[in-house]
Formats: structure tokens, C-alpha cells, sequence
């Protein structure tokens, strides 16, 4: 037990979601006589639900900062009408509609970060108004007609990455490439980590045996869905909004592990008297979180679109309360201050597997939607009973360490 | 040091070299899919073949194509939603007459959302469909999901609404948009006449939720019939509101069709009486007849479609002029003759109108919807006892 805790790297609680996902995918892959784990429905699952995973990344941030954006959805729907209006009544070359929709997400997170920051209204009443306020627009100036989008959109919401080189390898050379360039990486990060460790003087470094697991199972793994998103019909690959998520992720987890705003991100969520004492300026940092979330927001309203190959006026409704899911399941405090985008990304992902699951056994959707809420609800109770009664979790009684009570 | 260092540079390689070895196991790419492979092919085949008949114009020429597929295959049912009551009837009737047809029947209904249709129609590819059925929430926004069941070789068949702004649909069933329109209109002079003795009449107009494409045709149909008369001063819509837009129900949302109502009641009708409405469906010619007896008004000649089970009772009584037929039951029946048709290799039935959806010009296959008032009612629906019953 102690070995497998080594090569994990110590914290065991991040990985009882991501054991849950483990586990739902293996069960319904069974369940569902191997349809689970194919090419071509882990691609679906990736471009069908990017744009949510995307809104929970913003999402995170500002339930970290322990306010809450209901405008999202809305704001999704909004600038994705606006681009695809834009496009068609004016003539816009497409990379200016979408330059627009951007533009529009970033004024509607000033709009809303004006009145979180300024003027101290609370996220929850600002964004219930806006959410009015945009839904009304959209369906205000798309005369409740949906509108085509321009083809070249398709490409972001729906499209692969290229196909070239030798074909002895068997799959999609970009998606091979995209995989070895996540292997080596993940490798060097652990090498520099360890070396790190051991610079650090009365730090505890992990064996070099641990590591050197730790980077074959891994590599593994990511090896495995290489294969999988590369091995699909010709002319597959891994999808691309699955590849704007995968760099937005990257770039979310550097700016709130380490960047100053990241910190003060958290700080401000944890307490924000405090925060505010030791030198952070708290309402530049609700603003600035707002403003990213509505921008987050008009790029999955651009990638909805673009794979639905329409904007529609009903676009965006109820995609706030998947992004909030998301973000709870994976892990966040309602009180603020706790949670990360990795563990969101996975509580996203969870919601995502049930839903698909559920959908490949033919499932409806009343029992599904019962299904999710109940799944949430567990997840949740889970950690705060765990959190609040100081015990270890499941997976922490599982290895009998002593380490988590301490965090209790 | 440097020893450990070629160490983690085997290991590295390692790692890589079984990303390599992991794609061998998968075979070749054509291979790892070989199931559905031949399915495919067919398939291709048959586009073509349907492209190369469409060419030459001939309709008795396009009927001829396609390989068919096992009698028990999967048939995928993708519904918008089972909020009213045709839809619930669709669900059971697919179900039923699938499953005896001898085909395995995958029905599933999408709550409005068009995020969850997407979904659940990649689920029905995935599940192995040979044919897909949509009943759309939004026909514009699923041209990538069915351009993807194209590539994977099924048919994919409109069923109610048209699907639109993509080129990956064989035909859609369903009952003429227009021709509902104009039966509606029709319906409402012959109600005006029948009940509310000389004119001139004042009446008002709703129409349906704008993002279903038959909505702007009911009304258009409507409209054909009714304009004529609001023309030459027989008809008079008091509120000046005759546009689509300004009378659209958003959703086909029967709350928000009373609260306009309601409105144009209080605004408009203090002091005169409001003899005719024009309705899309039932559920909101319910809902205006509601918001009428709630303002004190007498009830006026209100049209309807669906024939639902309460719309119908109301008919009976008196209390709703009529409502449209458009019996599931020839919609299903109508589908499933042509899944017998594919599944038999002979490809896609004739037929009769094509329209344009933006994309392509798609075949439709139209049926001729039925009024229903209280002189035919029990006619009409002597082969349907559920709703017989309503008749007493």
C-alpha cells in the first residue's frame, strides 16, 4: 500500500474522482458491450462537451473567489448569435465575427465585474441580471430564428487535426505527435520535480523507482488514448476543441498555481479581510475574474456554434448550472477559497461519462437527469462530510495512512 | 549521476516506444473498425448510387439503390422532447411498431436541448443504428452530428420537422406544413360564420415557437386564407399584430401564449368583444381560451392542432371551435414503411415534393393533416378508441 501511495505522489484525495472516472468508464464499457471505449465516441465525448468543460474552468475561478456567475449560459448564447449575425447580415470574415464575439464576452465581464467589484452588489444578484438581460437579447435580435454560421467555424467546433506522414503508424501522425509530446513533458516535469526535491535542503524526495513508475504508467495511459483518439475513421483525430480545451487547461492551471493573481485568487476566497490586509486588491481580482469568466463563456458559445453549424435562439440555457456542477463535483467549497482546475476538469468529465453512458444504454433522459442530480448531491455531501468530520476519505482508510488527519 | 540519467532516458524511450507498440495492437486503422466496415462501404455506394440516379432527374430512377441491412438492426428514435402529447404517442408507437416490424428499436426523447439531441444521436451511432429518426429540437443546429452518421452510413430521416442547413438527410415525414396552415385558417372563417353570425369579426393571431420551422408555415397558410378577408374589412385583427415575429410563441410555451393573451385582452378589448383566435396547437388555444373566460369575455371561435386529449374532450363540449389531426399514428406508420423500404435494400421510397433546406433540395414525404370539430369528431377518431372515449 505504502508502494502504491509513493507512486501516486502522497496526495491520495485529488484521485477518488478520478478513480470514480475510472471506474463508471471500465463499468459502462462493459455494460454497454464495448461501445464506451471506441474512437470515435471518446472524440464525441470531447467535442460535445467541451464547451462546458470550458465555462467550468471560468466557473472555478470565480466560485474559488467565492462568488458565483448565473450569466454564462446567456452570455454563451449571446456572443455566439452576435458572431453568427455578424457573419451573415454583414458580411464579417469569420475570424472578425469571432474576434467580436470575444470582444463582446470581454465587455459583458466588465459589465459584470463593474457591479461585483465597484459597486459591491453580490455575484449571485449582478449575474441573475444579466442573465435576464442576454437571454432577452439574443432572442431579441435573432428574432427567435437560429442562424447559420459561417463553414469555417465547423473547423473549431467539430473539425480533426490533419492528416500526414507514413501510414505504417497505424492512426492520425498529429494525434501520435500531440500524445509523445504529452509524454515527454509530463516526464520532464517529473525529473525537474524530483531533482527539486532534492535541492531543497530536509525535503522529502520521492525514490527515483516511484518517479520512473510514476512516468511509465503515466506515459502509459496517455499512450492508450493516443491510440484511441488516433486509431478512428480516417480522417479523425483528436478533436479540435478537444485541443483548445487541452490549452486552455494548460493555461488555466499555470495562472492559478503559479502566477501572483492565481494566488490571490485563492486568497481572496479563503478570506478576504485577510486578503485584503496583506496587500491584494480585492476588487481588481473580482473584476478580472468576471471579466475571464464571460470571456471564457463567449468561446464555448463560439464552439457550440460552430458545431452545431447554426446559432440558435435558445442557445446557452441551463449551461451555467452543468459549468457549477462541474466545478462542485470536482471538488470546489461553496464558502470559496478550495478547488482546482484538474479536479474540475474531472468532475466535468464524470458528468460527462454518465451522461454519455447512460445515453449508449439507452437510458432517457428524465432517468438521467435524476441520475446526475443524485451523483452530485453524493459527491458533494461526500467531501463536506469528510472535510468537516476530519476524516480520511475512502480511499485514505483504504491505504491506512495517518497523513490526512493532519489536513482535517 | 550520469548513469541514472541514461536510466530515465531508457525509461523515456521506453514510454514512448509503447505508445508505438500500443497502435500495433490496434492493427491497421481500417482495421480496428472492421465491423462496421463493410456497413460503410455499402453505404458510400449507395450515396453514390443515389447521386448518380438524382442526376438523371427521375423519380421512379432514385427508388432503385442501397443493399439493405439485417432485418433485426438497430433503429435509432430521437425525439425533441415528451412534453406534449404527440410526441409521448410517437415514443410508444415507434417502440411498438419497431419491435414487431422485427427491428430493435432505440427511441429516446432530448428535453428541448439541443446539446442532448447531438449527444444522444452519437450515442445511436455508436450503439450501431442503421437508421436514425429526428424529430429535431432546432433543425439547423445538428448538421455535424448527422453529417457524422452519414460518414458511419446511416440513413438519417426528418420525422415532423424539416431539418435544415445540412446536406446529410435522405427525407423527412411529415403532414404539410402549409396545407396545416391554410386548414387552420379555413377552419376559423367557417367558425366565425358557424357561430358568431355576421361579420365583421375581430379576431387575433398566434403563431408557434419560431425555432421550429413549421411554425412560420402554419402561419403562412394561415395567412393565405385569412389576409383575403382582413383585406376586404371582413376580419379585423384589433391589435394590428399580423407579423410572425410579433406573433410567435416562443417554445410553443403555452404559459407565455396566455400572458400575451391576456395582454391583448387588456389592452385592446375593454370595450369591444373578441370573436375568433387563430391558434398553432391546442396547448396554447387552451391557454387563449383560458385567458378569455378570465376576462370576462365570451368564448371565441379558437382553432387548435394535435387533437389532444384535453383539446379534444373541449371540442366535444363546445368550448374549443376545433383542433387539427395529424394522426401520429400515419406519421409512424408513414417512417416505418420507409425503414421497411431501406431495410429491404430498395432504397428510398418515390416521392412527391422536394424543398429546399438551405443545403440541398430534400425529398419530402407529406400527409394530409384533418380538422376536426364536434359535427366529425366521432368519424374521425372511430379508429382510435383512447380518444373515443373522450366523446361522451
Amino acid at each position: 500500500m505504502k508502494t502504491i501511495k509513493q507512486v501516486l505522489g502522497g496526495d491520495l484525495r485529488q484521485y477518488t474522482m478520478v478513480l470514480a472516472l475510472a471506474v463508471l468508464i471500465i463499468v459502462f464499457n462493459v455494460i454497454s458491450g464495448g461501445r464506451m471505449l471506441t474512437p470515435s465516441n471518446f472524440q464525441n465525448l470531447l467535442s460535445g462537451n467541451a464547451y462546458v468543460l470550458i465555462l467550468a474552468l471560468g466557473m472555478l475561478m470565480v466560485i474559488v473567489i467565492g462568488q458565483i456567475d448565473l450569466s454564462v449560459g446567456s452570455v454563451a448564447g449571446f456572443s455566439g448569435m452576435v458572431m453568427a449575425l455578424a457573419a451573415r447580415d454583414y458580411n464579417l470574415p469569420w475570424w472578425l465575427a469571432v474576434l467580436l464575439a470575444l470582444a463582446i464576452g470581454a465587455v459583458v465581464g466588465a459589465w459584470n465585474g463593474f457591479f461585483v467589484a465597484k459597486l459591491g452588489i453580490p455575484g449571485f444578484i449582478t449575474t441573475l441580471g444579466s442573465w435576464m438581460m442576454f437571454r432577452g437579447l439574443v432572442i431579441w435580435i435573432s428574432q427567435s430564428i437560429s442562424v447559420p454560421a459561417p463553414e469555417e467555424l465547423r473547423f473549431f467546433g467539430a473539425g480533426y487535426l490533419p492528416e500526414w506522414g507514413p501510414t505504417f503508424t497505424g492512426m492520425n501522425n498529429s494525434t501520435l505527435v500531440l500524445g509523445l509530446i504529452g509524454i515527454v513533458c509530463f516526464a520532464y516535469f517529473q525529473l525537474k520535480n524530483h531533482k527539486r526535491q532534492g535541492e531543497i535542503a530536509g525535503g522529502v524526495q520521492d525514490p527515483m523507482w516511484a518517479v520512473v513508475t510514476r512516468i511509465v504508467l503515466v506515459s502509459a495511459l496517455i499512450g492508450y488514448f493516443t491510440w484511441l483518439y488516433g486509431s478512428g475513421r480516417a480522417g479523425t483525430s483528436f478533436p479540435i476543441p478537444g485541443l483548445i480545451l487541452l490549452i486552455l487547461i494548460i493555461i488555466y492551471h499555470t495562472l492559478t498555481q503559479r502566477t501572483t493573481f492565481g494566488r490571490h485568487v485563492y486568497a481572496v476566497g479563503g478570506n478576504k479581510n485577510a486578503a485584503a490586509l496583506s496587500g491584494v486588491n480585492v476588487s481588481r481580482t473580482y473584476f478580472l475574474t468576471f471579466m475571464n469568466m464571460s470571456m471564457l463563456a463567449a468561446v464555448a458559445g463560439i464552439l457550440f456554434v460552430g458545431r452545431a453549424t447554426a446559432a440558435g435562439p435558445a442557445d446557452g440555457t441551463s449551461w451555467e448550472m452543468d459549468a457549477i456542477a462541474s466545478v462542485f463535483i470536482g471538488g470546489a467549497a461553496v464558502s470559496g477559497g478550495v478547488g482546482t482546475i484538474i479536479a474540475t476538469m474531472v468532475g466535468g468529465l464524470v458528468m460527462a461519462v454518465l451522461n454519455n453512458g447512460l445515453m449508449l444504454m439507452g437510458v432517457g433522459s428524465d432517468k438521467t437527469q435524476v441520475i446526475k442530480g443524485l451523483v452530485l448531491l453524493a459527491a458533494v455531501a461526500f467531501d463536506v462530510y469528510n472535510k468537516s468530520a476530519g476524516r480520511p476519505s475512502i480511499i485514505g482508510r483504504l491505504f491506512g495512512s495517518g497523513e490526512e488527519k493532519k489536513e482535517g | 549521476m550520469m548513469r541514472k540519467r541514461k536510466l530515465f532516458l531508457s525509461m523515456l524511450m521506453a514510454a514512448s516506444l509503447s505508445v508505438f507498440t500500443l497502435a500495433g495492437c490496434g492493427g491497421s486503422r481500417e482495421g480496428s473498425s472492421s465491423s462496421t466496415e463493410s456497413a460503410t462501404n455499402t453505404a458510400e455506394e449507395t450515396a453514390d448510387e443515389t447521386d448518380a440516379a438524382e442526376e438523371e432527374g427521375d423519380a421512379a430512377e432514385e427508388t432503385a439503390a442501397g443493399e439493405g441491412f439485417e432485418a433485426d438492426a438497430t433503429i435509432g428514435i430521437s425525439l425533441p422532447w415528451l412534453g406534449t402529447q404527440n410526441w409521448k404517442e410517437a415514443q410508444d408507437m415507434f417502440t411498438e411498431q419497431l419491435e414487431a416490424e422485427g427491428f430493435t428499436a432505440l427511441v429516446q426523447a432530448a428535453d428541448q436541448k439541443v446539446p442532448q439531441q447531438q449527444q444522444q444521436i452519437e450515442s445511436m451511432i455508436q450503439n450501431g443504428a442503421k437508421v436514425i429518426v429526428v424529430g429535431p429540437v432546432d433543425g439547423t443546429q445538428l448538421g455535424s452530428v448527422l453529417e457524422e452518421a452519414k460518414d458511419a452510413g446511416v440513413y438519417v430521416l426528418g420525422y415532423d420537422r424539416l431539418i435544415e442547413n445540412t446536406d446529410a438527410v435522405d427525407g423527412v415525414v411529415q403532414f404539410g406544413s402549409v396545407r396545416t396552415g391554410e386548414l387552420q385558417g379555413q377552419a376559423l372563417l367557417d367558425g366565425l360564420k358557424a357561430e358568431k353570425g355576421d361579420g365583421p369579426y375581430n379576431i387575433e393571431l398566434f403563431g408557434g415557437g419560431p425555432a421550429d420551422p413549421n411554425a412560420p408555415n402554419f402561419f403562412t397558410g394561415a395567412m393565405s386564407v385569412l389576409q383575403p378577408e382582413i383585406d376586404a374589412g371582413n376580419l379585423v385583427v384589433v391589435s394590428g399584430q399580423t407579423d410572425f415575429t410579433q406573433c410567435a410563441t416562443e417554445d410553443w410555451d403555452n404559459s407565455k401564449a396566455q400572458k400575451r393573451m391576456d395582454s391583448l385582452l387588456a389592452g385592446n378589448y375593454s370595450d369591444k368583444q373578441i370573436d375568433g383566435v387563430l391558434s398553432p396547437n391546442d396547448g396554447i388555444g387552451r391557454a387563449i381560451i383560458t385567458a378569455c373566460e378570465d376576462a370576462g369575455q365570451d368564448i371565441p371561435v379558437v382553432t387548435g392542432l394535435d387533437a389532444e386529449n384535453e383539446s379534444v374532450e373541449w371540442v366535444w363540449q363546445g368550448k374549443q371551435y376545433c383542433t387539427v389531426a395529424k394522426p401520429t399514428q400515419d406519421l409512424v406508420a408513414k417512417t416505418v414503411e420507409i425503414i421497411k423500404s431501406l431495410q429491404a435494400g430498395e432504397g428510398m421510397p418515390a416521392y412527391e415534393v422536394k424543398t429546399n433546406n438551405g443545403k440541398i433540395d430534400v425529398p419530402i414525404y407529406e400527409l394530409d393533416p384533418v380538422v376536426v370539430t364536434k359535427d366529425n369528431a366521432q368519424e374521425v377518431f372511430a379508429n382510435d378508441p383512447d380518444r373515443l372515449e373522450l366523446l361522451k
